[in-house]
């Protein structure tokens, strides 16, 4: 299969001594694969005088257009912030319930809060705030509220955080009780929601919450939650106890759950979003804290 | 088609047995088939993984993070890597018509690379690594394959010193820059000082470990899976051919231009990140210039078929080298378009990167490597091919493999960064980074999915070059005519 | 010169090839050490404390930068995603540096504090619990791998020959305020007085009688962000 092109190939040739021998062709560089380099280096050399280019001793080419990306970011936020103005001027003026009550309003404040909610507060409370038991992060999207769910309450537990102690009471997890007594404390838990099973237990245990172990203090004297519940008459604090007489539970309704929260206690922990909040980290600003609030608010559950 | 040789092949066996060392290059062919293998099906498993994230297993030795870099290195390093050094080795000593330097450093390179490969495949999942990308093995390893890369280095230029060739080939030169290139980016981003035998710190931070580390990075795409396997091509292409490589003029622009160029195209990997701005200019640009400089590589590839087109019909390998030799002008465009900053800014961080990697390791570097393998064994071993429909049938899984794959990761890409970056009408952001993660599935079912065909082309190829081998383990020798 | 020449002379070959090959990186790299303006000048930077570090390495043993980024680009949905964009001074210290070059997962550079201790705990045992759509793997061991820190002193030796500044008593202490950081009751004033008033100072891992892996872990995840003080920065021409 040897070809006659000699004359045509650089004339030299390589391994030779089996099949077909190398050879090249000196075919001209292709017009148009030329053109298109130089067209490119062309390409290059007008980047480089616009733009920042060429390092110089401490410093570099700025280009003629003046340009730089961090600039060109910052132009970028202006311009949004122009676009969003009306908008937010009115959100930054208006109390939450005015906001609720303007419709216009109120959707672009929920737009907004949708967006951040989606990437700040999703992770824990679930998309559309579904709430996720094994951490034991409320669901917001219910009316049942732990510190309440109107609009100024959920602005405050955004802003400011939310940090809900529920101490030990098992002796060998830190608190000051046995075994047994915590089974009794678990008994009267669940005689609250009407499932306890031991009556004797349950009412050892109903001695010791309004007792020793001084349960009441927090879950109100009948055991209905900081928000409902009454101490001797007067209001619960507002430390964000739940009710325990509901059907809603935080970290698991079932007794062995239960038993636990008792046993060791919970540490419930809302980050504080607010820009000046002492939390480091990722910070909010008044305005989007608003925009959270009403998205929050209006998941179905606000009141 | 290989008929022509078939009957000279087995006389020519008994000269080039005594002339040159073909029993390393067998033996590095042997390996790069088998870490073809490996590296795909760890590949696989990647992909089935972000498909399936329970086959995470909970094991702390399979998890992604441990398992991603075992796969680069497998497909990069140990396959391609074999590839190089069986080819490298075949075509220096045949263009040069000289055995190969040195018995001694071939065999301590081929023992050498290996031995570094069973280490990586037994550190990475013990979380061992220097956690840079592609250059994730600890510092023994890294002096281990600085000395590997030293006795090539002087067993290539030992053997092309004694050719009886007086003008080295084009093929060498390609081969010659992509060592020497290696050396230098292996040895530089590399620098580190020791914690213990298994743990270091790089001297180079932040914004400057950044820079080197993609000045790396890039170049071990520009010289060890373009320059080394333009090499490559120059070679297998025009003797699978038969024909002369189209352009020597051409060859010699491009092979300048592109070593020249390729070295800046690193800052295209962090546009918009704070390495400054001026380093992101000299970034695009270059690796815009590139673009014409790579096309010559393709050209020179696929015009050499000019006046030959119709052996296509019937030599599958040769649809092999054309279609790598397509993907390889593909990549080379879609690379230099991603570098442009304002197609990076959707493009960076998203699966299109994906895409583009394999679009170029598949559809070029692994195709051009396995065409190389199909017209080297059979002559390695003095005899035909087991079947010529198998190839065919390896060429088909292939390519439509790698379209599954690259077409899903272009869709879940771009919709990738097109969904971060989407507002309503109010200005706000559309979708939560969640959304996004959820949006993919699919597309990484269909990847996985390219990725799977991929692998059993591949498994073709095993088996058609195992029985080649088989054939000719049992031929016996022919006398000289 | 005609090209025959070269293609017949390997030194010549050789030479004009490394010539070529070296002229770029010389270029983009050398300059970075010397322009004074590629990493800002801001207040707040510090290096990792001895916790941190080892949680680092940690999040490098198990790749994590395969699927996350730590850098912000000056992109406006990257500002509304994930705040300010990276400065080149906030990783400063990495050794490697952690830019990353995917975003499997969401980018990490200023999760710091955006997510509770309680939260990280869950996510880490099993990511799906807390975000269903996610595809990362679950790293239970992190929380029963008691934490090994008798090298700290070395590491942090290593990487003061490399250019973080650690003081002889940052050194000194090192493996106190491992224990320290690690608590969440306990005197903080050591710390402070070493690192300053940003440092994450927590029982982690929720088991106060227990250093583990994700003790260190989470004490880098959480300051992660945190340190550069921006009200005080002003966006340079760089």
């Amino acid at each position: 299969m040897s070809d006659t092109h000699d004359v045509e190939t650089t004339g030299h040739q390589w391994d030779d001594d089996e099949g077909y021998p190398l050879r090249e062709f000196n075919n001209p560089l292709p017009k148009w694969w030329l053109y298109s380099f130089y067209g490119t280096i062309l390409w290059a050399v007008v980047y480089w005088i616009l733009y920042p280019a060429w390092p110089l001793a401490d410093g570099f080419t700025k280009g003629v257009l003046g340009w730089s990306m961090r600039q060109e970011f910052l132009g970028e936020m202006e311009a949004s912030q122009a676009q969003k103005k009306v908008f937010n001027d009115r959100l930054e003026k208006l109390a939450l319930q005015e906001i609720a009550k303007d419709n216009q309003l109120l959707q672009y404040a929920m737009s907004g809060g949708k967006a951040l909610f989606g990437d700040y507060c999703a992770a824990c409370h679930g998309s559309g705030g579904v709430g996720v038991k094994s951490g034991g992060f409320p669901t917001l999207a219910d009316d049942d509220w732990l510190y309440g769910g109107d609009l100024d309450t959920i602005y405050a537990t955004i802003s400011n955080g939310r940090s809900g102690q529920m101490p030990a009471h098992l002796q060998s997890a830190g608190g000051g009780f046995s075994e047994s007594q915590v089974n009794d404390l678990t008994e009267f838990v669940l005689s609250l929601s009407k499932r306890s099973k031991d009556p004797a237990a349950s009412e050892r245990g109903g001695v010791l919450f309004r007792g020793d172990a001084g349960c009441n203090a927090c879950h109100g004297d009948n055991g209905n939650g900081s928000l409902k519940g009454t101490v001797s008459g007067t209001a619960a604090p507002p430390v964000g106890a739940p009710d325990l007489t509901d059907a809603i539970w935080l970290h698991g309704g079932d007794p062995a759950t239960i038993r636990e929260s008792i046993a060791k206690g919970r540490n419930g922990q809302m980050p504080a979003w607010s820009a000046d909040a002492k939390d480091v980290g990722r910070k909010l600003q008044p305005l989007q804290i608003k925009q959270l609030t009403l998205y929050v608010h209006g998941l179905g559950g606000g009141k | 088609m290989l008929t022509q040789q078939e009957g000279d092949v087995g006389q020519q066996l008994n000269k080039t047995d005594q002339l040159y060392d073909y029993e390393v290059i067998k033996k590095f062919s042997v390996a790069a088939v088998i870490y073809a293998i490996v590296g795909f099906l760890v590949g696989v498993i990647l992909a089935l993984q972000l498909t399936f994230p329970d086959l995470n297993g909970n094991i702390p030795y399979l998890t992604f993070g441990r398992l991603r870099p075992l796969h680069t290195s497998a497909v990069i390093f140990a396959f391609g890597g074999s590839v190089l050094f069986a080819t490298s080795y075949y075509v220096v000593q045949r263009t040069c018509q000289v055995r190969l330097f040195s018995n001694f450093l071939s065999s301590f390179t081929f023992w050498g690379w290996n031995l570094v490969v069973l280490l990586v495949v037994i550190t990475y999942p013990l979380g061992l690594t220097q956690g840079k990308e592609y250059a994730e093995p600890i510092w023994p390893i890294d002096i281990l394959i600085t000395l590997v890369w030293v006795a090539y280095l002087i067993n290539f230029l030992g053997t092309l010193a004694r050719r009886k060739v007086r003008h080295i080939y084009v093929a060498n030169w390609f081969y010659l820059a992509f060592i020497i290139a290696v050396a230098m980016l292996h040895i530089v981003n590399n620098l580190a000082i020791p914690v213990n035998l298994t743990d270091s710190y790089p001297v180079f931070a932040g914004v400057q470990d950044a820079m080197i580390q993609w000045w790396y990075g890039h170049n071990a795409v520009g010289f060890f899976l373009t320059a080394a396997f333009l090499g490559l091509m120059y070679y297998f292409v025009p003797k699978q051919a038969e024909r002369p490589v189209y352009s020597y003029r051409l060859s010699v622009v491009h092979f300048w231009s592109l070593s020249f160029m390729y070295i800046w195209a690193g800052p295209h990997h962090l546009h918009y990140t704070a390495l400054p701005d001026w380093a992101s200019t000299l970034g695009a640009t270059f690796s815009i210039m590139l673009l014409l400089p790579s096309w010559g590589g393709m050209i020179n590839g696929i015009m050499t078929l000019s006046g030959a087109w119709h052996k296509l019909r019937t030599d599958p390998i040769l649809r092999f080298f054309i279609v790598s030799l397509s993907f390889y002008g593909m990549s080379t465009f879609e690379g230099p378009m991603m570098s442009i900053k304002s197609v990076n800014a959707l493009s960076h961080y998203t699966d299109w990167t994906i895409g583009h990697v394999h679009s170029g390791t598949l559809g070029w570097v692994s195709m051009v490597s396995f065409a190389a393998l199909y017209h080297m064994v059979p002559r390695l071993w003095g005899v035909t091919i087991h079947s010529v429909p198998l190839i065919n049938l390896h060429f088909w899984l292939s390519t439509i493999g790698v379209v599954i794959y690259i077409v899903a990761m272009w869709i879940s890409g771009i919709m990738q960064g097109l969904m971060w970056r989407a507002y309503d009408s109010f200005g706000n952001l559309s979708y939560s980074f969640a959304e996004t993660v959820a949006a993919m599935h699919p597309y990484y079912l269909i990847r996985a999915i390219g990725g799977i065909v991929f692998l059993v082309g591949a498994l073709v190829m095993a088996y058609n070059l195992a029985m080649t081998v088989q054939k000719g383990a049992t031929l016996t020798r022919p006398t000289a005519a | 010169m005609k090209h025959e020449t070269i293609e017949t002379s390997i030194p010549l070959l050789t030479i004009l090839v490394l010539v070529a090959i070296s002229i770029g990186g010389l270029v983009e790299i050398v300059p970075l050490f010397f322009i004074k303006s590629t990493i800002e000048r801001v207040s707040g930077m510090r290096p990792y404390t001895p916790l941190e570090l080892i949680g680092r390495d940690i999040y490098i043993r198990e790749g994590c930068y395969n699927c996350h980024s730590q850098m912000i680009r000056p992109m406006r949905d990257e500002a509304e995603r994930y705040g300010h964009y990276s400065l080149a001074a906030e990783s400063m210290y990495d050794h490697p540096f952690q830019w990353g070059s995917k975003r499997t997962g969401p980018d990490l550079a200023r999760v710091g504090g955006k997510y509770s201790n309680q939260w990280h705990q869950a996510h880490m045992r099993h990511p799906q619990s807390v975000v269903p759509e996610s595809v990362m793997p679950g790293y239970p061991w992190l929380q029963k791998n008691a934490l090994k820190y008798d090298d700290v002193e070395k590491r942090m030796q290593v990487l003061s020959k490399v250019g973080v500044p650690y003081t002889a008593e940052q050194i000194a202490n090192a493996k106190q305020d491992v224990l320290a950081q690690a608590s969440a009751s306990g005197d903080a004033s050591g710390l402070a007085k070493r690192y300053g008033n940003k440092v994450p100072k927590d029982d982690f891992d929720g088991q106060p009688d227990q250093v583990t892996e994700l003790d260190a872990m989470l004490a880098y995840l959480q300051m992660l962000g945190t340190l550069v003080d921006f009200s005080s920065y002003q966006a340079q021409s760089r």
